[in-house]
């Protein structure tokens, strides 16, 4: 067998949808693996475009050459950004999230509502693409007004925007029909967490839809003539930080949920799990203006708490890597592990999927420790707006989601075709050569962030005097960056040789199960027609208590609107009135 | 934990060690955040400068100029050690674009933008402010060592973003002028 979690199975977990005819069941795959291949479309054409990005920096210019494709390097930004951080992660998201909970409980997800998820966010991606590459909307996936973009791209950020809310009402309907048939017991982990990632998201979505809404959308087709750019700024950091929850929350699902059983143990702790998603809930949404630190308009009072509310965000992270450290551990010393560090080598380190997702794990240090950095106010002064930044988002979501969405996929691509993975030792290459590159180019962008270089700069297009004169202290760090975007090339095409290579010409074999993991103590079987295993009877009062997600949720808008009408009030008093600008 | 029945052994005396595990892991976890967390503020402020303020007032989005003291990015002594100066972000350079200043003076930057957002940073130093239109920022900096400083743009503002550089030339002496826009 390919995949080892399948030998590994601890008693029958029916694959099948039981409560649905072979049918369903077929388009629930079908459906999952439209969502895996449109996401992974979009990184295969954004992670093209990253290591271009990363040549400039060295002073490499590439963009002369790709015309017309591209005509600049801010259009190429666009498309990566965009592609990657929005398109990528929310269909790879928007499937798992509804796929991984229905076979956890053993129902059916509603198929109509989950085909609409999807229409929206291709149709969304569609609009996106064609005002990307005609080059109207070269504005950078952060969008800042008054910068104009054409409608095609506001109307189809909208669009994917709405899409990507879709999965909660399917969730909550399945998690219905589960208690219907189980009353009084706790949501099992799988859903539990992926239905607090929703709600987060929906809350989060708020801001941008408002300023999408209220604002760009009838900005750009001429129905209001000015926009106010701080206001706008205000409302997109409202889901801007949440957003990286969403890219990290999927992670940990993952993380939590599978891992644990992938490497060949238990989860240590199921409340633990629990309460590190309703932290991040209730965390993510009141300390968006964080980014904001150097703006002009709001008091350094709500400065400094803002610093005190982002440190608090480490809490949940740090949670989890002690819970998942310790899950890893308990795997590495069953499977043989002695010593203070020989669980750690006792991993399955041959299995591509755990190997990948452990690298992403020890890459996700780097990226909280520099995540501390960005959230204290004076830190940011030094780095805010230079390749630091995108330093810390790499080793994050550029590490943390990607590395994880494609070692889900090592897995879940033979479940979902029955076709073997083509190449292991190409999907562990991949995994490594994604760890190694990463690194070189996080620890170069962040060396390089301290000399002061700009993100979003196309300095090699600058003369070479000026280049070296603002630039030249910085060499080194720069030539790392150069040094990990040509690495990254590689582990990027050696993944999609195995995605795509496995798809349509992987050999035939039984699909593995999905490895859901038992938490230790905790019942081995949630599905609906399961029997109730005796071990489950009493969950924690800690869950029990987490399982009022409502309140959990109230909490979270209280907390967020406590945040921001202090902010919002001193820029809704002096609206500013400004036009919109072309300018690439 | 209530759930103790359904574990083997082994788990039961993992899940017993884990406590202990974790109360180390929070104490470690919580001296390395400290450390860090004074080790990096002592090097932002001998390296970078400690900025203060970033206070805003308003003016007309579409013409920062008619707050007068932006007409001709003015450079004012107030005080017998003290300097404003006002500086505005126009796609694709700054006004002025030659800044010239005392080593060891109290600069107060006024920031603001005449179209998008740009960025206002000073390289090597924590001078970092968002300049946007309608809206005027200022932060209080003091130069300790004579040179020329870079101001970049670090806030996307279209096709020439990386080309809106302008210089701070400190000076030793109390001189100071305006530079000429080019
Ligand atoms: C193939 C590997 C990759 C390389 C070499 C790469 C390189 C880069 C570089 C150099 C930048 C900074 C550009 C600038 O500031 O001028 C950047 C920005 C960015 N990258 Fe990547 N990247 C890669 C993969 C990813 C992945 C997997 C994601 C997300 C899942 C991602 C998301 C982003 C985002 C959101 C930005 C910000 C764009 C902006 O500031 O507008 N990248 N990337
Ligand atoms: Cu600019
Ligand atoms: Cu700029």
């Amino acid at each position: 067998m390919n995949i080892q979690v399948a030998a590994q199975a601890t008693g029958p977990r029916a694959d099948t949808g039981r409560d649905a005819g072979i049918g369903r069941d077929a388009a629930m795959r079908r459906m999952m693996l439209a969502f895996l291949v449109a996401g992974f479309g979009a990184l295969l054409v954004g992670a093209t475009i990253g290591p271009l990005q990363a040549l400039n920096y060295a002073g490499i210019n590439a963009y002369p050459s790709l015309r017309p494709l591209l005509q600049t390097y801010y259009q190429g930004l666009t498309i990566h950004g965009v592609l990657n951080g929005y398109v990528f992660t929310f269909f790879v998201t928007c499937g798992l999230l509804v796929y991984l909970p229905a076979r956890e409980l053993g129902v059916t997800p509603g198929l109509a509502p989950w085909r609409a998820c999807f229409g929206l966010m291709a149709a969304g991606t569609a609009c996106l693409l064609y005002a990307m590459f005609d080059n109207s909307s070269s504005v950078l996936w952060t969008f800042y007004p008054p910068l104009k973009g054409s409608p095609f791209f506001y109307f189809g950020m909208t669009l994917l925007t709405i899409g990507s809310t879709m999965p909660l009402p399917i969730l909550l309907a399945m998690r219905a029909t589960w208690k219907r048939a189980r009353p009084g017991q706790v949501t099992p982990l799988v859903t539990y967490m992926s239905l607090v990632t929703m709600l987060m998201w929906v809350m989060a979505g708020i801001g941008a839809l408002a300023e999408l809404v209220l604002q760009l959308d009838p900005w750009s087709i001429g129905l209001i003539a000015a926009v106010d750019p701080i206001i706008d700024r205000t409302l997109f950091w409202l889901t801007g930080h949440p957003i990286v929850y969403f890219w990290l929350m999927p992670a940990y699902i993952s993380w939590y949920g599978l891992l644990s059983r992938q490497a060949g143990g238990k989860l240590v702790s199921d409340p633990m799990a629990r309460l590190t998603f309703a932290l991040l809930m209730v965390f993510a949404l009141p300390v968006g203006t964080h980014h904001q630190f150097a703006d002009p308009g709001f008091s350094q009072v709500w400065r400094g708490i803002l610093v005190v509310l982002t440190m608090s965000v480490a809490m949940p992270s740090l949670i989890t890597a002690f819970t998942l450290g310790l899950s890893l551990e308990y795997a590495g010393r069953l499977r043989g592990g002695t010593g203070l560090f020989g669980w750690f080598r006792a991993l399955p380190w041959g299995d591509p999927s755990v190997a990948a997702q452990v690298l992403a794990a020890v890459t996700f240090i780097l990226g909280g420790a520099t995540g501390i950095v960005n959230g204290s106010w004076q830190l940011d002064a030094i780095v805010h707006n230079t390749i630091f930044v995108p330093g810390h988002f790499h080793v994050t979501v550029g590490s943390v989601t990607a590395m994880t969405f494609m070692a889900i996929t090592f897995w879940m691509v033979p479940h979902l075709t029955g076709r073997r993975l083509v190449s292991r030792r190409l999907a562990l290459a991949a995994a490594w050569l994604w760890f190694a590159g990463m690194m070189l180019f996080a620890v170069g962008m962040q060396w390089a962030g301290l000399y002061g270089v700009p993100r979003r700069a196309w300095i090699s297009a600058l003369p070479h005097g000026t280049y070296h004169a603002l630039y030249g202290a910085a060499s080194v760090p720069l030539a790392l960056v150069a040094a990990g975007g040509v690495v990254l090339w590689l582990a990027t095409y050696a993944f999609f040789a195995v995605f795509f290579g496995t798809i349509l010409f992987g050999r035939r074999a039984a699909p593995p199960p999905v490895p859901f993991a038992q938490a230790i103590g905790g019942p081995a079987d949630h599905a609906i027609d399961a029997p109730p295993s005796p071990a489950g009877a009493g969950p924690s009062p800690l869950a029990r208590a987490l399982e009022h997600v409502w309140i959990l949720a109230g909490v979270t808008l209280v907390a967020a609107a406590a945040a921001y009408v202090p902010i919002l009030w001193p820029f809704l008093h002096h609206v500013t009135r400004a036009p919109g600008w072309v300018l690439w | 934990m209530s759930e103790e029945q359904g574990m083997t052994p082994f788990e039961a005396a993992f899940h017993a060690s884990a406590e202990r595990h974790e109360r180390v892991w929070t104490f470690c976890v919580i001296v390395m955040l400290a450390l860090l967390t004074i080790g990096t503020m002592f090097y932002v402020v001998r390296d970078y400068g400690l900025v203060s303020a970033t206070g805003a007032f308003y003016t007309d989005p579409a013409d920062p100029a008619r707050e007068a003291a932006f007409a001709d990015g003015k450079i004012v002594r107030t005080g017998p050690n003290a300097y404003a100066v006002y500086v505005v972000g126009r796609a694709w350079h700054w006004s002025p674009d030659v800044i010239r200043v005392p080593a060891g003076a109290e600069i107060t930057f006024y920031v603001t933008s005449a179209d998008v957002l740009h960025g206002f940073e000073i390289q090597g130093t924590a001078v970092n402010l968002t300049a946007v239109p309608g809206v005027v920022g200022s932060v209080k900096y003091t130069f300790r060592r004579p040179g020329v400083y870079h101001i970049i743009c670090n806030e996307y503002c279209g096709m020439l973003h990386h080309a809106m550089v302008a210089r701070i030339v400190v000076t030793p002496s109390q001189a100071v002028t305006t530079g000429t826009p080019s």
